[in-house]
Order: C-alpha cells, then structure tokens, then sequence
C-alpha cells in the first residue's frame, strides 16, 4: 500500500482540530478495514479475543460477572467509533474526539490482525514470499498511522509535573 | 401464648468479604502489539499521569512484562480496568500483596 505519504499525516491546527494528509485511497481503504472490524465485533473468536480482556484471571466468577456487563459496552463503544470514522474519513479536518474515534479504531484493527499474524516485537521486516504479505503490510501501515495519531493527539495532553501527581 | 420473636444472631463472616479490605491493583500486561508511544499516550490520558512517570510504566511493561498502574476499592481498579480495555489494552486486576 505505497499511497500513504510519508510525512506528517495529522497535524494540529488550532484548538481541537487536525489537518489530514491522507490520500482518498488510504481513507476508503480505513472505512473498509473499519466495516470489516464492525462485523468482526461479534465473533467470539481468536482472532477478537484481544478486544475483550479477562479483568480477574485468576477468579473466574468474578470475570464472568466483569464480562457481562463490559463486553456489551465495549462492543457499543467500538461501535460508535466505527461510525464516528466512517463520517469523518474524508474530511480535511477533524475534531480531537473524531481522531480519538480513529485512534481506537485503528489500534483494535492492529490487534485482530496482530492476534490473526501471531506478530512477535522481532517482525519488523516483511518477506515478499509470505503468504500473508497483504495482511502484514496492512498490520505495518495502521502502526504507521497509529504513530502519527498519538503524535499529534500527544500535543492535547496537558503539562504535568511530577510533583503535581 | 404468641410464638417468640425469632432473633437471629449476626453472621459476620456471611456477607462481609474480608478481601473486600485489601487494595486491588490494576496491572498492565506486555504484549507484541501495541506501539510503546500509544501505551504511554493512554497512562498520561486516562490516568493524568506526567511524561516521565507514563513513559517508566510504558518501560516497565516493555521490559519487566507487566506494571502496576493503579489501586484502590474493587470497584475503582474494575473502572480503571475497564477505561483500559476500552483502549485496546491488556489489563487484569489483583489483590495487593
């Protein structure tokens, strides 16, 4: 996927809004990946299981108990983010939490295809002969845009100093 | 003659979970794919937490495999907890030991 640019793909500008330099085709194939993630939301599989933590794992019950009533609201959650990027894909500047939207969206995606890929901290180089070259290089390109999201939303954290904490 | 009135005696340990006194930690877990600068970006956002402190616990992940990132009352880390998976993280909650 040559057509993301690589250069600053989110910058602020001014209070609460990012400029995007992401070309149409990068945003349709976002919305794309977003729809697949949306369907993806109900499956109870391998490849979701990192979008739906254990809390206790070391007391079933009490986990069983966690994940009634948070399964449902992180599916909900999701949801709206999905819909939130799907709305806000194409435009040349968005809101914090539309990027925010897009920042969820995009990490739980490199989470089922990093799941999917049983990605280790050493797969940093791609092989052309790889059967899943397609899925590695998307799990690669949303890790780029991952990057730049939490660059430019890293600006909207407010100063702290140790001492304050 | 009316029938006594049935008086129960107070079962301390039925209802009252000793535990229940003991601070729950939140930890966060290492895994291969979430991005170190996302991970510290989500401690200093959901927590308040400076650069520094948020980039040690990031670290301590990467590193030692895990972090403790919060405590306190079952339900305050179970929020924590759930603020984390809502942001893709890997995050249990234990008793302090």
């Amino acid at each position: 996927m040559g057509f993301f640019r690589r250069t600053r793909l989110f910058r602020p500008r001014g209070e609460d809004r990012f400029a995007v330099e992401l070309a149409p085709e990068a945003r349709a194939w976002l919305v794309n990946m977003a729809d697949q993630l949306e369907e993806l939301l109900l499956d109870d599989t391998d490849d979701t299981k990192r979008l739906f933590p254990t809390a206790y794992p070391n007391d079933p019950e009490l986990d069983a108990g966690y994940q009634i009533l948070a399964r449902d609201q992180l599916i909900d959650s999701r949801r709206a983010s999905i819909e939130l990027l799907r709305s806000s894909a194409m435009l040349d500047v968005v809101s914090e939490e539309e990027l925010v939207a897009w920042m969820g969206i995009v990490n739980d995606l490199r989470l089922v295809l990093g799941t999917r890929l049983d990605v280790s901290e050493d797969d940093h180089d791609l092989d052309v002969n790889d059967p899943e070259l397609e899925a590695r290089v998307a799990y690669h390109e949303l890790g780029y845009i991952l990057s730049e999201i939490v660059d430019a939303l890293t600006t909207t954290l407010p100063p702290v100093d140790d001492a304050d904490e | 003659m009316t029938a006594p009135l049935e008086v129960r005696e107070p079962d301390l340990d039925a209802d009252v979970d000793v535990d229940e006194d003991r601070p729950w930690v939140v930890v966060v877990w290492n895994d291969p794919i979430n991005l170190m600068s996302y991970v510290a970006y989500v401690f200093r956002k959901l927590f308040g937490y400076s650069e520094a402190k948020a980039n040690k616990l990031m670290l301590d992940v990467h590193h030692k495999g895990r972090a403790s990132v919060s405590s306190g009352t079952r339900s305050e880390a179970e929020r924590d907890v759930h603020r984390l998976h809502g942001h893709g993280l890997w995050a249990t909650m234990e008793h302090d030991e």
